[in-house]
């Protein structure tokens, strides 16, 4: 293995299959030019290998650069997977008038039971009807411009925490790290689509990173 | 020399005056500084990147001596950008050498 091999080896790892033959290309372009200089102002071609070599400096401080600004392996799978909500509800018309209406009769089964007294069935009700009618509704709105979609995304926020106290009222504290072992998967791709979004341009987003 | 956190400022200084490729900009940061400010080139295509996430330049496919190379040049923000870091550099600068007493 070359010694420019080795240094892209170690400077790619963890990042995405595009974002690798971004930085190797880049990289080997300024290699070639750099070995030039130094074969032209009179070194040897071993020579000339090592100097450009060595000028790129330690290639686990560039990893650690480029996982900074470049897509890594692992957001490029949740930038493939997660569009869920968007393919979801958008591409099928029937399914998305179908949660409605099931967000609907929810809400209204929540609120005839809280009528009737039967505040606990009434609040798991509610709850489900508010979070899962806005996460179903909120992406057929125009929420697709970076302003709006942060409002939306804050919403979102406020919407999931007032929906975990309403489903479990007092006790939302105690249960607490049953939420968070079973919700995980969800609070990590929150995190990815935001290290995302500072990594890609908004020109460049995907719908359901607006989300 | 340790010049942490200038580097992007260097980079859009050096495409001020015209579009150039990532190796023609580390040479001219490296010759305009004589010497001085040193760094790794490896790290100078990560803080492209970020100039060009944040709108501060753009880059398109060229050709060098028949070769491919990617250039980059400046946009309309990262002359605006470029501006604010002179003057607070500038600022910075008058206030150390002052507090050195080397006025």
């Amino acid at each position: 293995m070359t010694g420019l091999e080795a240094w892209l080896r170690q400077a790619t790892r963890q990042l995405s299959k595009d974002s690798v033959a971004q930085v190797r290309a880049e990289i080997r372009e300024h290699y070639e030019a750099s070995r030039e200089a130094a074969a032209s102002s009179g070194a040897t071609v071993d020579e000339a290998d090592r100097t450009a070599v060595a000028a790129l400096g330690d290639a686990r401080t560039a990893n650690c650069q480029y996982r900074n600004v470049l897509l890594t392996a692992a957001e490029a799978r949740i930038l493939r997977e997660s569009n869920w909500e968007v393919q979801a509800i958008c591409s099928r018309p029937w399914l998305n008038r179908l949660l409605v209406v099931l967000c609907v009769a929810t809400l209204w089964a929540g609120a005839a039971l809280l009528l009737a007294g039967s505040v606990t069935a009434a609040r798991l009700l509610l709850a489900g009807g508010i979070g899962f009618g806005f996460l179903f509704v909120a992406p057929l709105l125009p929420i697709y411009t970076l302003s709006r979609s942060r409002v939306y995304r804050g919403l979102k926020l406020a919407i999931m925490t007032a929906m975990v106290v309403l489903a479990f009222g007092p006790n939302a504290l105690k249960w607490f790290w049953l939420l968070v072992s079973c919700l995980w998967p969800l609070f990590w791709v929150e995190w990815t689509r935001a290290s995302i979004r500072r990594k890609l341009p908004a020109a460049q987003w995907p719908r359901q990173l607006y989300l | 020399m340790n010049f942490k956190g200038t580097l992007p400022t260097l980079i859009l200084e050096a495409l001020r005056h015209e579009p150039t490729h990532g190796y023609r900009i580390a040479q001219q940061i490296k010759e305009r500084s004589r010497g001085v400010l040193d760094f790794k080139e490896g790290t100078l295509y990560p803080a492209l990147h970020k100039l060009e996430n944040e709108g501060l330049v753009s880059s398109y496919a060229g050709v060098e001596n028949g070769r491919p190379r990617r250039y980059y040049r400046i946009t309309e923000s990262g002359r605006k950008a470029l501006n604010k870091d002179r003057a607070q550099w500038r600022e910075v600068s008058r206030a150390v050498t002052v507090i050195l007493g080397e006025a």
